[in-house]
């Protein structure tokens, strides 16, 4: 199964979408005068044709209150004349490992959206974590001002945590190697910040890269990292519902993230235990959401701080990845329990609400005789089951392995 | 759930840059006069920064343009769930100049004379609650043309308090009910429009106005409104405005009309989505046409639903109601445990009770549905969710309201109920009755 990748502007005249044969549907980016406004999946026929009244009708459906809703907030931004906050120093970091090609298509991307920045000044960073041959650094060289790291130690958090402190900016964005920036990232990130001087971190948008295989369509259908086109704002604590912050995965994926580098550096970082590279790929972002969260700064999900991620190819790596979020919540879930008294309750009703929600999903994939949902579900829960079997514990000896290797 | 010191908190989205309060509240946004949205908060989530108060003010205003601008079709026409059906096209959200300013002139308030329209407020032994309704009904921009205070009391002690009220006509009425006080209302005002409101309730200084308008503007028969919780100090208002729902959540008018009633007329014609009695008000002819409230239903009858039981025979003849959230009461929700108990057996025996009635006036199986099917299922599906999930105290409040359940249905069935019958007339041609 395959799916086209199209952008729409909706403040122009529509023209029809042709697929190609082989094409099952599209994917659709729509921006309103370039703000991104929606994304849609739309299932067609191998080969057809998206006509423009087709368009026309989703547009009224699924984008015309949003664009509504976006003019509203412009008009009233413009009654008010905010004074000009000058924007901190920017570190853009980028953690990467044996691949080259990805991180070349990224750093292209940032190429085009640096230039024109609000923020008083930007660097990026590489933290090549390990990797095995010098095709990484051969790659950075090939940009101009972009600082290379190497990090020996293998772990996704060891990197993060190096870039915390080789950075010089007051504000540190990371963005994972298998992404690609919207050519209105930094200004999205820039609208956030400056509207939001106390809050303690950003989240944005995750899209599809492409959506060329079955593994790629599956995981986009079935939500993919999408959190919404409306801002959110996120605190220590929320009204409607009493396990926030626990379930802090609602805030964003750490493929695109940024934080106030000093609250950071005072947290101690990420844990190096979590995202420890193949064995445990995940929870290092749950973590330090929730630790943001709970030293009582607010985090801000901008949609239009938005990247394009590319998704697992194959149906066994979709598979694993299912795996490792049930293996990375526990583990995570399990950490915060033994570090954070106060909130043992709602890990406790966390854990229960996490595993009858799989089971739910479990259930509801065997009764529409859906196997291969039936599949992912039960890798999502084994992992679960994976973590809360004391996957910290295993993770934190390896980490610390690690680090005795390179001291 | 921070127990002490909830709030509810109103603030001005047009004027208000920022919000510096920070005690846990439920903020009712408005703009000038028009009322936006709720928002719950706790006090780690306060204060509202700037940008927050502004996406507020967007996402209401476009759900306020998209309902009332007349460019787009206003207002919308209810759906099943009682929600309204968004009308808007890509083509009006891209062409409407200066959008702010199109809020502005919708949020206009009403000075229309309130001379047309007869208050009746039905009270029992609630004097200091019916002073402050008293106060808040006299207060009002404009004034209604006669107001009126049935007192359902046996003794007729709430003479002495509307005495001090120098416009209120008092009227005692010593049978029990408030349909029969209702109709002791109706039978005594003299004006064309006749608003209901409880004892219980403040109502906003625009009430009348509002009130007003909407017949003004549109050849309707019957109008609802928007209840607000005026407190919501205790564990128990809380309860009942968020976790049961309160009085409604709907921020935008809605017409319910035939084809609502048809939508829902199988699982019983969802009528109480109409609106509530404490702010409700009808052209006086409705009242020939389709008669007057049912004596057997409402509280110290049947529990309550002789509200929503007339909104039935209204819209299965032909007829329409609006609902205008402009016009605004607060509601003081019971703050007790037991009271809030007390008053969910008497909704559920109420509403059974007024199925079955209607069920008796017009033969639709619908109601029959919600009473064996639909009721028992929500019960069963609430049970395991409090067992599972919570939130303290469901569990209790179920218990209550399948009482309620079995209680309507001995009420209902008590012999010679169906003496009492009123003679329903259909409308002769109901389009055009239809707004």
């Amino acid at each position: 199964m395959t799916y086209m990748l199209a952008d729409i502007e909706l403040s122009k005249p529509f023209e029809p979408i042709q697929l190609s044969p082989g094409q099952d549907g599209i994917g659709l980016v729509a921006r309103w005068r370039d703000r991104l406004i929606g994304f849609e999946m739309i299932a067609l026929a191998s080969g057809s044709t998206m006509t423009v009244e087709q368009l026309k009708t989703l547009a009224d459906e699924r984008f015309a209150r949003r664009i509504l809703v976006a003019r509203l907030e412009e008009d009233l931004t413009h009654r008010r004349s905010e004074q000009e906050r000058t924007l901190p120093n920017l570190s853009i970091v980028i953690c990467t490992k044996d691949r080259a090609q990805r991180l070349s298509r990224l750093l292209t991307s940032l190429d085009r959206v640096r230039r024109q920045s609000a923020f008083s000044s930007v660097e990026i960073v590489v933290v090549d974590n390990a990797s095995v041959d010098a095709s990484t650094r051969d790659a950075v060289a090939g940009f101009e001002d972009v600082r290379y790291v190497f990090e020996p130690k293998a772990g996704l958090d060891f990197a993060r945590n190096a870039a915390l402190h080789v950075a010089s900016g007051d504000l540190i964005a990371y963005l994972d190697d298998d992404v690609v920036v919207d050519r209105n990232w930094l200004g999205g990130l820039a609208k956030a910040c400056s509207g939001n001087p106390d809050a303690g971190g950003f989240t944005g948008l995750v899209l599809p890269y492409r959506l060329d295989t079955d593994a790629q369509v599956f995981f986009e259908r079935r939500g993919g990292f999408g959190r919404g086109f409306a801002r959110r704002e996120f605190h220590n604590a929320r009204f409607d519902n009493p396990l926030h912050p626990v379930g802090s995965g609602v805030l964003g994926a750490g493929c695109n993230m940024a934080f106030d580098r000093t609250l950071l550096i005072a947290l101690g970082g990420f844990d190096e235990a979590l995202d420890t590279g193949a064995p445990l790929p995940g929870g290092g972002d749950l973590d330090i959401f929730y630790r943001v969260l709970r030293a009582g700064r607010p985090m801000i999900y901008e949609p239009e701080y938005a990247v394009y991620h590319e998704h697992r190819e194959t149906i066994p790596q979709l598979r694993r990845q299912y795996w490792t979020w049930g293996l990375g919540m526990m583990a995570f879930l399990v950490k915060s329990y033994r570090t954070d008294d106060e909130m043992r309750a709602r890990h406790r009703a966390m854990v229960r609400w996490w595993f009858l929600d799989q089971l739910k999903s479990l259930v509801r994939a065997a009764g529409r005789f859906r196997g291969q949902e039936l599949r992912f579900a039960m890798a999502e829960l084994w992992g679960g089951i994976c973590g809360l079997a004391g996957e910290y514990d295993r993770s934190t000896a390896r980490s610390q392995a690690i680090r005795e290797k390179n001291p | 759930m921070s127990a002490d010191g909830f709030k509810v908190r109103h603030v001005d989205l047009s004027t208000a840059h920022t919000s510096p309060e920070r005690g846990a509240a439920l903020s009712v946004f408005w703009w000038k006069d028009l009322p936006l949205g709720t928002q719950a908060s706790l006090c780690e989530e306060l204060p509202y920064s700037h940008p927050r108060l502004r996406q507020l003010a967007s996402e209401f205003a476009a759900a306020q343009l998209e309902a009332r601008s007349s460019e787009l079709g206003a207002p919308l026409r209810a759906t099943y769930e009682g929600w309204p059906k968004p009308e808007l096209s890509l083509a009006t959200a891209a062409g409407i100049e200066n959008p702010v300013k199109s809020l502005d002139s919708v949020a206009c308030s009403s000075s229309l004379p309130g001379d047309e329209i007869s208050v009746v407020i039905c009270t029992r032994n609630r004097g200091s609650a019916l002073s402050d309704c008293l106060r808040s009904v006299s207060a009002q921009r404009s004034p209604p043309g006669e107001i009126i205070v049935v007192d359902n009391s046996s003794d007729g002690n709430a003479r002495g308090l509307c005495a001090e009220f120098s416009r209120v006509r008092y009227v005692h009425e010593p049978r029990p009910g408030l349909s029969v006080a209702r109709n002791a209302g109706i039978r005594a005002s003299r004006l064309t429009i006749v608003a209901f409101t409880d004892d219980d309730v403040e109502v906003h200084p625009g009430w009348t106005a509002e009130v007003a308008r909407a017949f003004a503007d549109r050849n309707i028969e019957a109008f609802t409104g928007l209840v607000l919780p005026a407190r919501l100090d205790t564990a128990a208002q809380r309860f009942f405005q968020f976790t049961l729902g309160g009085f409604g959540t709907t921020f935008v008018p809605l017409i319910f009309d035939r084809r609502f009633f048809e939508e829902t007329r199988p699982s019983g014609a969802h009528v109480w989505k109409i609106g509530a009695g404490a702010n409700m008000a009808f052209r006086r002819s409705v009242f020939e046409r389709i008669g007057m409230f049912d004596e057997r239903l409402g509280a110290g009858a049947a529990g309550c639903s002789e509200d929503s039981e007339i909104w039935y025979r209204l819209l299965a003849t032909g007829g329409a109601c609006l609902y205008e959230p402009r016009a605004v009461v607060f509601h003081h929700h019971r703050s007790d445990w037991p009271g809030l108990k007390r008053q969910i057996r008497a909704y559920m025996k109420g509403h059974v009770a007024a199925l079955l009635v209607q069920y008796d006036n017009f033969g639709d199986r619908g109601n029959i549905v919600r009473i064996c099917k639909q009721l028992p299922a929500y019960f069963l599906r609430t049970f395991v969710k409090s067992l599972l999930q919570g939130p303290p105290g469901r569990l209790g409040i179920l218990a209550a309201e399948v009482q309620g359940w079995v209680a309507g249905l001995q009420y209902a069935l008590r012999l010679g109920w169906r003496k009492r019958r009123i003679p329903v007339r259909m409308v002769a041609n109901a389009n055009e009755e239809t707004v």
